[in-house]
């Protein structure tokens, strides 16, 4: 026990640090070289492509399944050999959040709760409450929805009053409103210093969950960071309404600015280049105004992260 | 591959609270699994309804369906209808019904216990608790015998009981009442006091010592069940005695206390109601063979990861397998059948009991009595035994094996 004490590193700053990490199962990579670092009490976005490898890394980490090469640790613990001492501050969840259909949602939290430290039992009824299943927590899983499973798998992570959370796929199968709750739940997890580590492909949701993110594609990560850093430095468009779309089209076009200009009907769709400074928006209507075109509105559109997420995966135009 | 150098990471967290210090002070690393462990585990197969209503019928409903009948059938018609109990009932139906069906449907408890945590997506949830594999295996274990064990017992209970307390109160011994436990002088006596019953019903070995041939004695008011007078009778020494017209009673006597005499050793082996070592022996064998179905099957299913072909094999394991190989020598893998578990435990059956799976031989404890079938293939004590503790440590240890390095 003494060991696993020494193992922890209480200053150590990631929550999830991996280098090298890879996973192949034949000659399929689904985890290539992953370099990663998930700093600790944000919510923090593992995004990527259904088939990426998102699953596979999770797994990896929980010990689910061996890793071919790479090291990692949990809070600070090395993984897996220390697997036991980092697994304790972990709650999780895997795919879908599947129980044993025949007993109740508390019977299969209490399963999980023995398992754990002997406190995790009386974290039971606060779990379900928290996740707000517990006026259904006698009924049998086999009568649960989707939506209620996925609210018991949150549960079941917060048993062991986790310090990190790895939820994979957390909003698979909620309605609007359950991902409303389960967005506001993820922040209050993280107001209290806890770390959600979260996967998914629906980009808006982690958009607007996390502080950073991390792209996964064909099993490598090409991008990580905040979200707002990360946006910053791309591309975004400025739509302008005016007189004389067609003029203004030529105009801009014989500039320096580059990027893509789209006439339309009533005005015109710029996309300016990644690196471009704000500036380029009062030269543009400078440049306009100048030109002879009346100029009725001019709004800066910030590329979304999905715009930013399919200008740099490789999916976009793949012939997968 | 992105290198992190050139990613500006989000300002660092809290570090961990001391309550994260003190949790990692738990033994979740230990091989051995908590008392909650076990206890969640038991109730988790406890809730199987199909299951339990499984074990319930074959291990206490079969019995309690038959002995059911039996008491109301002695009731209604005592004279149709022997007692319900007694020793030749339970000599029927343990080894018959509560040996082998224990056996099976242990193995489907173990196979459950096995298997489920994978197909119903819960080992991912335990794996990710940090608790040690091998400590989630090892639970289902004592989870699963206190199941098994306790539905045998019950069931056994109540054979034993209605064995005892609904038994005849006189020993039926070749169609005849006879008095249970008499020494040999006292059967002698007995023998001498019923010569008829004695001499018409009891089997006569023949043989030398006999102070005259068998006599001439009417039974049930037709012809004597020894021959004829005038009959002349080859003797076992080589000579002849020709059968007199008529004998005395005292003759008559004689010949009776010599064929009680003859029939003493078999006589001993029966019983009004089985003995309690009996019933202990037999009641530790059987809660044995339920034991070791469960847990080779809970090996064989966690191996498998899944229930329904580690059934099937266990079922022709029992049903098939065991039966042709502990009476059929087969030379060039007479060791391999040695091996085999069912063989084994026929070889450490309780005296007193007919073999499950029919035929004569026996194992060191008077094993296997009944039956007319080949004999039971050669295997000393010290192998059987050995091979039960292997059949117990290895599926146990390549359940757990497979569980520690299962990917899930």
């Amino acid at each position: 026990m003494t060991d696993l004490l020494a193992s922890a590193n209480p200053k150590e700053e990631w929550a999830v640090e991996t280098h090298g990490l890879t996973k192949r199962f034949g000659d399929n990579v689904a985890v290539n070289d992953v370099e990663l670092l998930v700093p600790r009490g944000c919510a923090f976005g593992y995004l990527g492509p259904n088939g990426a490898g998102k699953t596979t890394l999770i797994r990896v980490l929980l010990g689910l399944t061996h890793a071919d090469a790479g090291t990692m640790s949990l809070l600070g613990h090395s993984v897996p050999r220390h697997r036991d001492a980092a697994l304790a501050g972990v709650g999780a969840i895997v795919d879908e959040p599947r129980f044993h259909g025949h007993l109740t949602g508390r019977q299969n939290l209490q399963i999980l709760a023995a398992a754990r430290e002997p406190e995790a039992k009386g974290r039971v009824a606060p779990a379900l409450e928290r996740v707000g299943i517990l006026h259904r927590a006698d009924d049998k899983v086999s009568k649960y929805s989707m939506g209620m499973r996925q609210r018991l798998g949150v549960a079941a992570c917060l048993l062991g009053d986790p310090q990190l959370l790895i939820l994979d796929e957390p909003m698979n199968g909620l309605d609007p409103g359950g991902m409303l709750e389960m967005r506001d739940m993820i922040k209050s997890l993280v107001a209290e210093g806890r770390t959600v580590m979260l996967s998914s492909h629906l980009l808006d949701e982690v958009e607007r969950t996390c502080d950073a993110v991390a792209i996964v594609d064909r099993g490598t990560v090409i991008r990580q960071g905040p979200i707002s850093q990360l946006l910053a430095g791309s591309s975004f468009e400025v739509q302008v309404e005016c007189s004389d779309p067609a003029v203004a089209g030529g105009l801009i076009q014989r500039t320096a600015f580059g990027g893509h200009v789209q006439v339309g009907p009533d005005g015109l769709a710029i996309s300016l280049p990644e690196g471009t400074e704000r500036d380029a928006i009062a030269e543009i209507n400078r440049l306009l105004v100048e030109g002879g075109i009346s100029v009725y509105r001019l709004q800066h559109i910030q590329a979304s992260l999905e715009q930013w997420f399919l200008s740099v995966t490789s999916r976009l135009g793949s012939p997968e | 591959m992105t290198t992190i150098s050139d990613v500006g990471a989000p300002a660092p967290g809290p570090a961990p609270t001391p309550t994260t210090a003190k949790r990692r002070s738990d033994h979740r690393g230990s091989w051995i699994p908590t008392w909650g462990m076990v206890t969640t585990r038991l109730m988790e197969l406890r809730k199987r309804r199909g299951l339990m209503i499984a074990l319930i019928a074959v291990n206490i409903g079969i019995p309690v369906v038959f002995l059911a009948i039996r008491l109301i059938s002695h009731a209604v018609a005592p004279k149709s209808y022997g007692p319900a109990g007694g020793y030749s009932i339970f000599t029927t139906l343990v080894p018959g019904v509560m040996y082998i069906f224990g056996f099976i449907v242990a193995a489907v408890v173990g196979a459950t216990a096995g298997s489920v945590d994978l197909t119903e997506g819960m080992f991912r949830h335990l794996v990710i608790t940090g608790r040690s594999r091998m400590a989630l295996y090892l639970a289902r274990i004592p989870a699963g015998l206190a199941i098994v064990i306790s539905i045998v017992a019950i069931g056994y209970t109540i054979v034993c009981a209605v064995c005892v307390f609904a038994a005849p109160t006189q020993l039926n011994y070749d169609g005849v009442n006879v008095p249970q436990g008499l020494s040999r002088p006292a059967l002698d006596n007995w023998a001498a006091a019923h010569a008829d019953k004695v001499i018409c019903n009891f089997n006569f070995h023949g043989g030398d010592g006999l102070n005259g041939p068998p006599p001439n004695v009417p039974c049930g008011g037709g012809p004597s069940s020894g021959p004829q007078p005038g009959t002349v009778i080859q003797t076992k020494g080589g000579g002849t005695i020709t059968v007199p017209a008529n004998e005395s009673q005292a003759q008559i006597r004689a010949f009776a206390v010599t064929v009680a005499n003859q029939d003493y050793s078999d006589y001993r082996s029966n019983f009004i109601v089985p003995s309690n070592t009996l019933m202990i022996d037999v009641g530790l064998w059987i809660a044995l063979e339920a034991a070791i179905g469960f847990i080779v099957g809970l090996g064989l299913a966690s191996l498998m990861g899944q229930r329904t072909v580690p059934v099937i094999l266990l079922i022709v394991l029992e049903l098939i397998l065991t039966p042709v190989f502990s009476r059929h020598i087969i030379s060039h893998i007479l060791n391999l059948e040695r091996g085999i578990v069912g063989v084994a435990m026929i070889h450490i059956e309780p005296g007193g009991l007919p073999s499950p799976f029919g035929g004569g031989g026996g194992g060191p404890f008077g094993g296997g009595g009944g039956g007319g079938g080949p004999t039971l293939i050669p295997e000393s004590t010290l192998v059987a035994s050995l091979v039960i503790v292997g059949w117990i440590v290895f599926w146990t240890a390549i359940g757990a094996w497979r569980m520690i390095t299962r990917d899930t």
